[in-house]
């Protein structure tokens, strides 16, 4: 019926998250949040260190559940989501398992899931290609870079063929070369495979360049205090880091932030 | 390259610097003390040695009979070990009442226990497997226990968003990940297992390395066997650590681990 029904593919309602911390007093997180995100779109959560990022993300992988509220993903629980593999999941670190060569690692979500083997050697090498990992198949994680053991964590979470993509501060501990690659590897991953891409950052100029919209976020309390729309057309491409559109959102997302400790 | 040979120039030295200490020490007695009791209390490494070849099959026997009891027990601890991990790993209630147990168990020593043992169960083999396996199974699931526990959260995490099931989180996640855990606790139980074998030896004089030692400490006649089978039972303590060391090689070539100096090497 509803036309923005249709496109919803995550839905979290009035969330209210309560940690108890070892001390004693419990800590709120969000108050009652309200948020959708619409299929194959790139969204990010952008906020400093403890407004609820990272904690977000992982109720929508139902790693975490809410103290109250409900989150949806693709029309069904989070709980239920989760079972059927909706989504795939990359972390801060590349989360790599040690003892797997770079293939076994990506082949890992595959082999949970027990997919035939022709078929899961057949993902590695087309998953490998995709982040420009050709002919590291049987090298262990230790034996690559931090970026290339992140784009080994992509590729991984990308063999599924999950709806949507879940990433918690993928690059925040590379440095400025390899992200700026891995972030054109990423737009053109996403173009290439209309997924939806919930991508948690701390750098207001990661979130502009990459999102369709930047969610924005203040810690203590933490809160969405925002929304911005990126308009800056697609492809995107580094020309328009000093474009004035650009330093306008930038601008807009910095007002927001302040705005939001005003209240306080 | 390099380092397996400074490795193995530091064994020579290592056994080398042995000899001489001993004999250095022996002669001390002998030849500077001028102590009458001295070939006793401490003959000379050669001495021991020429004395070990004369009763060599004797002591290569006992000592089998010793070790293999050993390793049977060993392994049956082992097994246990690694059961006992797994449930308290899988039920806190089944840590928070076996952990009292298992530390309580240790506190018995083995000189009282193994009697006590014995006496049950009549039968000295048995004595040496259950003992062996007494000393074996608790080093084995507590190190095996503090590696499962020390898994990232984040490969846990992983793990759930698969949905995974217990079997496949422990298969392909927390298994592989606490064999050096286990193999830490193999190596503290090796030679463990096999002293308590050769301590049950002693309990009744019939055989085993151990009994050897005791029949040449009270009971006369084959004094000269004493050293020979000390060094015997302290060999066997030393080449079970070895073989469990080979066995964790083995486990490697399938189940790698990063090794520690990679970054310092790729810098
Ligand atoms: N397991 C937890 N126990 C207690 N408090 C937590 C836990 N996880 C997160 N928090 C708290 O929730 C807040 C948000 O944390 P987090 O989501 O990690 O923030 P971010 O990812 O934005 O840095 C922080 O104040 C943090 O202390
Ligand atoms: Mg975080």
């Amino acid at each position: 019926m509803n036309l923005s029904q249709d496109r919803t593919e995550i839905c979290l309602k009035n969330i209210r998250m309560r940690f108890q911390m070892k001390s004693g007093d419990p800590i709120n997180v969000f108050d009652g949040l309200d948020l959708e995100v619409y299929k194959g779109e790139f969204i990010s959560f952008l906020g400093p260190s403890g407004c609820g990022k990272t904690t977000l993300l992982r109720l929508i992988a139902d790693i975490l559940q809410p103290t109250e509220g409900i989150v949806t993903v693709g029309g069904i629980s989070a709980a239920e989501a989760r079972k059927q593999h909706k989504y795939g999941i990359v972390f801060q670190k590349p989360v790599l398992y040690d003892w797997r060569t770079v293939a076994k690692n990506v082949a890992l979500p595959m082999e949970m899931m027990k997919i035939p083997k022709k078929e899961q050697e057949e993902k590695v090498t087309e998953m490998l290609q995709l982040v420009n990992l050709e002919g590291y198949e049987n090298s262990y994680p230790f034996e690559l870079s931090g970026g290339m053991q992140q784009r080994v964590g992509i590729a991984r979470a990308l063999s599924l063929d999950s709806e949507i993509l879940l990433m918690d501060e993928p690059f925040s501990a590379l440095d400025e070369f390899t992200k700026m690659k891995l972030h054109e590897d990423l737009l053109r991953i996403w173009e290439a495979t209309g997924k939806t891409i919930v991508f948690v950052t701390h750098n207001i100029s990661e979130a502009v360049y990459l999102s369709d919209r930047v969610c924005v976020f203040t810690a203590n309390p933490a809160r969405l205090a925002g929304i911005v729309d990126i308009g800056l057309k697609r492809p995107r491409n580094e020309d328009m880091l000093i474009s004035s559109s650009y330093l306008a959102y930038m601008g807009e997302i910095r007002h927001i932030f302040e705005a939001g400790y005003e209240k306080d | 390259m390099k380092r397996i040979d400074g490795r193995h120039l530091s064994l020579i030295l290592w056994i080398v610097g042995f000899f001489l200490m001993w004999e250095f020490a022996a002669f001390l007695l002998d030849g500077v003390l001028h102590d009458p009791m001295a070939a006793k209390k401490l003959p000379y490494f050669h001495a021991v040695i020429s004395e070990t070849v004369l009763n060599a099959d004797n002591i290569l026997l006992q000592s089998a009979l010793t070790a293999l009891r050993a390793a049977e027990g060993f392994l049956i601890g082992a097994l246990v070990g690694f059961l006992l991990a797994l449930l308290m790993d899988l039920f806190g209630v089944v840590e928070r009442m076996a952990l009292p147990y298992l530390l309580a168990s240790q506190m018995i020593p083995i000189l009282g226990l193994a009697p006590i043992i014995f006496g049950l169960v009549k039968d000295l083999d048995m004595s040496r497997v259950t003992i062996a396996a007494y000393m074996t199974f608790f080093p084995v699931s507590l190190s095996l226990l503090s590696g499962f526990k020390s898994v990232d959260i984040e490969q846990r995490m992983l793990m759930r968003s698969y949905a995974s099931s217990k079997f496949l989180y422990y298969r392909k996640l927390a298994l592989p990940y606490s064999v050096p855990f286990l193999f830490n606790g193999l190596k503290i139980a090796a030679p463990m297992a096999m002293t308590a074998s050769a301590f049950v030896d002693t309990l009744s004089t019939q055989n085993g390395i151990g009994s050897i030692i005791i029949v040449a400490l009270y009971g006369g006649g084959t004094t000269g066997q004493f050293w020979p089978a000390v060094l015997a039972a302290s060999l066997l303590g030393i080449v079970s650590y070895v073989l469990v060391i080979l066995a964790e090689r083995v486990v490697e070539r399938f189940i790698p681990r990063a090794p520690k100096e990679a970054a310092g090497e790729a810098a």
